[in-house]
Protein backbone atom coordinates (compact mmCIF):
# COMPACT_ATOMS: atom_id res chain seq x y z
CA UNK A 1 0.00 0.00 0.00
CA UNK A 2 0.99 2.93 -1.28
CA UNK A 3 2.41 5.83 1.57
CA UNK A 4 1.58 9.71 0.99
CA UNK A 5 4.41 11.02 -1.13
CA UNK A 6 4.34 14.36 -3.21
CA UNK A 7 2.90 12.32 -6.21
CA UNK A 8 -0.21 12.21 -4.06
CA UNK A 9 -0.72 16.01 -5.02
CA UNK A 10 -0.64 15.10 -8.33
CA UNK A 11 -3.41 12.71 -9.57
CA UNK A 12 -3.19 11.96 -12.89
CA UNK A 13 -6.28 9.63 -12.82
CA UNK A 14 -8.63 11.15 -15.29
CA UNK A 15 -5.69 12.04 -18.03
CA UNK A 16 -4.54 8.25 -18.46
CA UNK A 17 -6.04 5.45 -20.13
CA UNK A 18 -9.18 6.00 -21.93
CA UNK A 19 -8.98 9.36 -20.33
CA UNK A 20 -5.91 10.16 -22.81
CA UNK A 21 -8.04 9.40 -25.77
CA UNK A 22 -10.69 11.60 -24.39
CA UNK A 23 -7.97 14.46 -23.82
CA UNK A 24 -6.86 14.11 -27.27
CA UNK A 25 -10.36 14.20 -28.67
CA UNK A 26 -11.59 17.00 -26.70
CA UNK A 27 -8.11 19.20 -27.10
CA UNK A 28 -9.08 18.53 -31.48
CA UNK A 29 -12.20 19.76 -30.54
CA UNK A 30 -11.31 22.99 -28.36
CA UNK A 31 -8.63 23.98 -31.14
CA UNK A 32 -10.97 23.57 -33.85
CA UNK A 33 -13.66 25.28 -32.14
CA UNK A 34 -11.66 27.84 -31.55
CA UNK A 35 -9.92 28.38 -34.37
CA UNK A 36 -13.04 28.56 -36.10
CA UNK A 37 -14.75 30.54 -33.94
CA UNK A 38 -12.14 33.51 -34.04
CA UNK A 39 -11.91 33.55 -37.88
CA UNK A 40 -15.31 33.36 -38.10
CA UNK A 41 -15.57 36.85 -35.18
CA UNK A 42 -12.71 38.69 -36.74
CA UNK A 43 -14.22 38.10 -40.81
CA UNK A 44 -17.60 38.19 -40.63
CA UNK A 45 -18.75 38.05 -37.19
CA UNK A 46 -21.95 40.34 -38.99
CA UNK A 47 -23.17 37.26 -41.03
CA UNK A 48 -24.08 35.12 -38.18
CA UNK A 49 -23.57 36.54 -35.07
CA UNK A 50 -25.65 33.86 -32.69
CA UNK A 51 -23.88 31.23 -34.64
CA UNK A 52 -20.94 32.37 -33.99
CA UNK A 53 -21.12 33.49 -30.28
CA UNK A 54 -22.47 30.06 -29.94
CA UNK A 55 -18.79 28.70 -31.66
CA UNK A 56 -17.00 30.94 -28.98
CA UNK A 57 -18.80 29.83 -26.36
CA UNK A 58 -18.32 26.11 -27.44
CA UNK A 59 -14.91 26.69 -28.00
CA UNK A 60 -14.57 27.73 -24.47
CA UNK A 61 -16.32 24.81 -23.09
CA UNK A 62 -13.66 22.48 -24.85
CA UNK A 63 -10.98 24.05 -23.47
CA UNK A 64 -12.33 23.79 -19.85
CA UNK A 65 -13.00 19.71 -20.55
CA UNK A 66 -9.28 19.87 -21.50
CA UNK A 67 -7.44 20.82 -19.18
CA UNK A 68 -9.59 20.08 -16.58
CA UNK A 69 -9.23 16.47 -17.14
CA UNK A 70 -5.95 16.60 -18.37
CA UNK A 71 -5.31 18.23 -14.78
CA UNK A 72 -7.48 15.06 -12.97
CA UNK A 73 -7.39 17.06 -9.44
CA UNK A 74 -10.20 16.75 -7.54
CA UNK A 75 -11.44 20.14 -8.20
CA UNK A 76 -10.72 19.86 -11.67
CA UNK A 77 -12.83 16.96 -11.93
CA UNK A 78 -15.97 18.81 -10.63
CA UNK A 79 -15.41 21.45 -13.18
CA UNK A 80 -14.82 18.98 -15.77
CA UNK A 81 -18.22 17.30 -15.10
CA UNK A 82 -19.78 20.50 -14.59
CA UNK A 83 -18.20 21.44 -18.40
CA UNK A 84 -19.63 17.92 -19.90
CA UNK A 85 -22.90 18.75 -18.37
CA UNK A 86 -22.74 22.13 -20.05
CA UNK A 87 -21.36 21.14 -23.66
CA UNK A 88 -24.32 18.29 -23.49
CA UNK A 89 -27.14 20.31 -22.54
CA UNK A 90 -25.68 23.15 -25.09
CA UNK A 91 -25.40 20.77 -27.83
CA UNK A 92 -29.16 19.50 -27.18
CA UNK A 93 -29.93 23.06 -27.11
CA UNK A 94 -28.49 24.23 -30.02
CA UNK A 95 -29.54 21.59 -31.86
CA UNK A 96 -32.58 21.59 -31.39
CA UNK A 97 -32.78 25.39 -32.03
CA UNK A 98 -30.79 25.12 -34.59
CA UNK A 99 -33.12 23.14 -36.18
CA UNK A 100 -36.17 24.59 -35.29
CA UNK A 101 -35.30 27.95 -36.14
CA UNK A 102 -32.50 27.91 -38.74
CA UNK A 103 -32.67 31.79 -39.96
CA UNK A 104 -30.65 32.26 -36.65
CA UNK A 105 -28.01 30.28 -37.88
CA UNK A 106 -27.04 30.99 -41.81
CA UNK A 107 -23.84 29.81 -40.84
CA UNK A 108 -23.44 26.34 -38.94
CA UNK A 109 -21.94 26.19 -35.09
CA UNK A 110 -19.98 23.14 -33.94
CA UNK A 111 -23.06 22.23 -32.08
CA UNK A 112 -25.62 22.73 -34.70
CA UNK A 113 -28.03 19.80 -35.81
CA UNK A 114 -26.72 17.60 -32.63
CA UNK A 115 -23.23 18.40 -34.11
CA UNK A 116 -24.20 16.61 -37.73
CA UNK A 117 -21.21 18.23 -39.61
CA UNK A 118 -18.52 16.97 -37.16
CA UNK A 119 -20.05 13.38 -37.25
CA UNK A 120 -22.01 13.87 -34.61
CA UNK A 121 -18.80 13.19 -32.09
CA UNK A 122 -19.98 16.73 -29.77
CA UNK A 123 -23.01 14.56 -28.90
CA UNK A 124 -21.35 11.59 -28.22
CA UNK A 125 -18.18 13.35 -26.34
CA UNK A 126 -19.67 14.87 -23.30
CA UNK A 127 -21.84 11.40 -22.83
CA UNK A 128 -17.59 9.61 -22.72
CA UNK A 129 -16.82 12.11 -20.84
CA UNK A 130 -19.24 12.15 -17.98
CA UNK A 131 -19.37 8.26 -18.13
CA UNK A 132 -15.23 8.70 -17.52
CA UNK A 133 -15.56 11.03 -14.59
CA UNK A 134 -18.48 9.04 -12.62
CA UNK A 135 -16.53 5.74 -12.93
CA UNK A 136 -13.15 7.17 -11.38
CA UNK A 137 -14.67 9.24 -9.02
CA UNK A 138 -16.91 6.41 -7.93
CA UNK A 139 -13.97 4.53 -7.78
CA UNK A 140 -11.52 7.25 -5.66
CA UNK A 141 -14.79 7.44 -3.15
CA UNK A 142 -14.55 4.53 -1.75
CA UNK A 143 -10.91 3.90 -1.95
CA UNK A 144 -10.28 7.64 -0.19
CA UNK A 145 -11.42 6.36 3.24
CA UNK A 146 -8.94 3.40 2.78
CA UNK A 147 -5.78 4.45 1.16
CA UNK A 148 -4.80 7.90 1.73
CA UNK A 149 -3.09 8.49 -1.73
CA UNK A 150 -5.65 7.83 -3.73
CA UNK A 151 -4.03 9.49 -6.64
CA UNK A 152 -1.45 7.22 -7.20
CA UNK A 153 -3.39 4.47 -6.68
CA UNK A 154 -6.07 6.34 -8.78
CA UNK A 155 -3.11 6.05 -11.79
CA UNK A 156 -2.68 2.73 -11.48
CA UNK A 157 -6.66 1.89 -11.86
CA UNK A 158 -7.05 4.96 -14.63
CA UNK A 159 -4.23 2.68 -16.75
CA UNK A 160 -5.67 -0.41 -16.44
CA UNK A 161 -9.65 0.39 -17.03
CA UNK A 162 -11.06 -1.88 -19.55
CA UNK A 163 -13.78 -1.66 -22.27
CA UNK A 164 -14.01 2.05 -22.12
CA UNK A 165 -16.73 3.61 -19.96
CA UNK A 166 -18.95 1.19 -20.74
CA UNK A 167 -17.86 -1.59 -17.67
CA UNK A 168 -19.96 -1.33 -14.46
CA UNK A 169 -17.08 -1.00 -11.38
CA UNK A 170 -17.15 -4.56 -10.76
CA UNK A 171 -15.24 -5.12 -13.93
CA UNK A 172 -12.90 -1.81 -13.07
CA UNK A 173 -11.84 -3.50 -9.95
CA UNK A 174 -11.00 -7.09 -11.83
CA UNK A 175 -8.98 -4.64 -14.65
CA UNK A 176 -6.34 -2.87 -12.22
CA UNK A 177 -5.14 -6.68 -11.85
CA UNK A 178 -5.79 -7.87 -14.92
CA UNK A 179 -3.73 -4.72 -16.11
CA UNK A 180 -0.86 -5.15 -13.19
CA UNK A 181 -0.19 -8.04 -14.84
CA UNK A 182 0.44 -7.36 -18.66
CA UNK A 183 1.27 -3.72 -18.82
CA UNK A 184 5.13 -4.05 -18.91
CA UNK A 185 4.85 -7.65 -20.56
CA UNK A 186 2.32 -6.45 -23.01
CA UNK A 187 1.20 -9.89 -23.32
CA UNK A 188 -2.99 -10.01 -24.49
CA UNK A 189 -5.13 -9.76 -21.51
CA UNK A 190 -5.80 -12.83 -20.01
CA UNK A 191 -9.58 -14.05 -21.00
CA UNK A 192 -12.18 -13.16 -18.46
CA UNK B 1 -0.38 19.08 -61.61
CA UNK B 2 -3.73 18.35 -60.89
CA UNK B 3 -3.18 14.28 -61.19
CA UNK B 4 -0.35 15.59 -58.10
CA UNK B 5 -2.87 17.36 -56.03
CA UNK B 6 -5.36 14.41 -56.39
CA UNK B 7 -3.36 11.67 -55.39
CA UNK B 8 -1.50 13.25 -52.05
CA UNK B 9 -4.96 13.59 -50.02
CA UNK B 10 -5.96 10.56 -51.36
CA UNK B 11 -3.12 8.43 -50.29
CA UNK B 12 -3.36 10.20 -46.67
CA UNK B 13 -6.81 9.29 -46.25
CA UNK B 14 -6.42 5.86 -47.15
CA UNK B 15 -2.98 5.72 -45.11
CA UNK B 16 -5.13 7.03 -42.14
CA UNK B 17 -7.45 4.44 -42.35
CA UNK B 18 -5.77 1.65 -42.63
CA UNK B 19 -3.50 3.38 -39.64
CA UNK B 20 -6.62 3.85 -37.58
CA UNK B 21 -7.77 0.07 -38.61
CA UNK B 22 -4.54 -1.58 -37.40
CA UNK B 23 -4.10 0.88 -34.23
CA UNK B 24 -7.78 -0.25 -33.01
CA UNK B 25 -6.96 -3.30 -33.56
CA UNK B 26 -3.76 -2.86 -31.26
CA UNK B 27 -6.17 -1.95 -29.00
CA UNK B 28 -8.57 -4.82 -29.14
CA UNK B 29 -5.65 -7.06 -28.37
CA UNK B 30 -4.93 -5.11 -25.50
CA UNK B 31 -1.37 -4.18 -26.71
CA UNK B 32 0.96 -0.69 -26.42
CA UNK B 33 1.94 1.05 -29.31
CA UNK B 34 4.84 -0.83 -31.46
CA UNK B 35 7.54 -0.06 -33.90
CA UNK B 36 5.44 -0.74 -36.77
CA UNK B 37 2.22 1.97 -35.28
CA UNK B 38 5.36 4.26 -34.89
CA UNK B 39 7.07 3.81 -38.34
CA UNK B 40 3.27 4.34 -40.10
CA UNK B 41 2.83 7.64 -38.01
CA UNK B 42 6.03 8.13 -39.67
CA UNK B 43 4.82 7.68 -42.55
CA UNK B 44 1.87 9.71 -42.51
CA UNK B 45 3.69 12.66 -41.17
CA UNK B 46 6.06 12.26 -44.46
CA UNK B 47 2.86 12.87 -46.48
CA UNK B 48 0.94 15.19 -45.03
CA UNK B 49 4.16 17.68 -45.14
CA UNK B 50 3.96 16.63 -48.65
CA UNK B 51 0.37 17.55 -48.86
CA UNK B 52 1.37 20.81 -46.57
CA UNK B 53 3.89 21.76 -49.49
CA UNK B 54 1.82 21.23 -52.66
CA UNK B 55 -0.55 23.78 -50.97
CA UNK B 56 2.23 25.76 -49.94
CA UNK B 57 3.68 26.07 -53.20
CA UNK B 58 0.17 26.97 -54.29
CA UNK B 59 -0.17 29.65 -52.88
CA UNK B 60 3.50 30.86 -53.49
CA UNK B 61 1.84 30.76 -56.87
CA UNK B 62 -0.17 33.40 -56.34
CA UNK B 63 -3.13 31.36 -55.94
CA UNK B 64 -6.01 31.91 -53.16
CA UNK B 65 -8.85 30.15 -51.05
CA UNK B 66 -11.89 31.88 -49.88
CA UNK B 67 -10.78 31.05 -46.69
CA UNK B 68 -7.01 31.88 -46.66
CA UNK B 69 -7.07 31.92 -42.72
CA UNK B 70 -9.08 28.46 -42.48
CA UNK B 71 -6.26 27.41 -44.74
CA UNK B 72 -3.22 28.59 -43.10
CA UNK B 73 -4.48 27.32 -39.82
CA UNK B 74 -5.03 23.37 -41.06
CA UNK B 75 -0.99 23.98 -42.55
CA UNK B 76 -0.02 24.47 -39.03
CA UNK B 77 -2.19 21.68 -37.36
CA UNK B 78 -2.04 18.80 -40.23
CA UNK B 79 2.49 18.15 -39.78
CA UNK B 80 1.14 18.14 -35.93
CA UNK B 81 -1.37 15.63 -35.78
CA UNK B 82 1.21 12.58 -35.87
CA UNK B 83 4.13 14.19 -33.15
CA UNK B 84 1.44 14.45 -30.84
CA UNK B 85 0.00 10.90 -31.49
CA UNK B 86 3.14 9.66 -31.29
CA UNK B 87 4.41 11.48 -28.45
CA UNK B 88 0.74 10.44 -26.31
CA UNK B 89 1.29 6.85 -27.49
CA UNK B 90 4.78 6.74 -25.92
CA UNK B 91 3.83 8.35 -23.01
CA UNK B 92 0.55 6.11 -22.46
CA UNK B 93 1.72 2.74 -22.07
CA UNK B 94 -1.38 0.19 -22.54
CA UNK B 95 -4.12 -0.21 -25.21
CA UNK B 96 -5.37 2.98 -24.98
CA UNK B 97 -1.64 4.57 -26.28
CA UNK B 98 -2.85 2.43 -29.83
CA UNK B 99 -6.42 4.20 -29.60
CA UNK B 100 -4.89 7.87 -29.74
CA UNK B 101 -2.87 6.87 -32.77
CA UNK B 102 -6.28 5.75 -34.01
CA UNK B 103 -8.29 8.91 -33.35
CA UNK B 104 -5.42 10.07 -35.53
CA UNK B 105 -5.60 8.51 -38.26
CA UNK B 106 -8.99 9.15 -38.35
CA UNK B 107 -8.47 12.35 -37.93
CA UNK B 108 -5.92 12.79 -40.26
CA UNK B 109 -8.47 11.45 -42.90
CA UNK B 110 -10.84 13.72 -42.51
CA UNK B 111 -8.38 17.21 -42.32
CA UNK B 112 -7.90 15.95 -46.11
CA UNK B 113 -12.03 15.81 -46.49
CA UNK B 114 -12.14 19.38 -45.23
CA UNK B 115 -9.12 20.57 -46.79
CA UNK B 116 -11.28 20.16 -50.18
CA UNK B 117 -14.05 21.93 -48.69
CA UNK B 118 -11.94 24.89 -47.89
CA UNK B 119 -10.46 24.72 -51.54
CA UNK B 120 -11.40 22.85 -53.83
CA UNK B 121 -8.55 22.39 -56.26
CA UNK B 122 -7.13 20.41 -53.83
CA UNK B 123 -8.97 17.19 -55.73
CA UNK B 124 -9.35 14.25 -52.92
Amino acid sequence: MASPEPTASRPGSTRTGPGRVLIAIYALFALAASARAGVQIATKFGNAPVAYLLSAFAAVVYILATVTLAVGSPTARRIAVLSCSVELVGVLAVGTWSLADPATFPDATVWSGYGSGYGFVPLVLPVFGLLWLRRWTGWARTRRTIVPSAGDAGEAAGGGVDRGQGGGPGQGAEDVVADGGTQRGATPRSPA
Amino acid sequence: MSCVNGAVPTTIIVAGLALAGYALLTTARNRRMDVILLAALGVLEILLLVQVGIIVARLAGGERPAGLATLIGYLIAMPLVPVAAAFWGLLERSRWGPAVIAVAGLVAAVLMVRLHQIWPVIRV
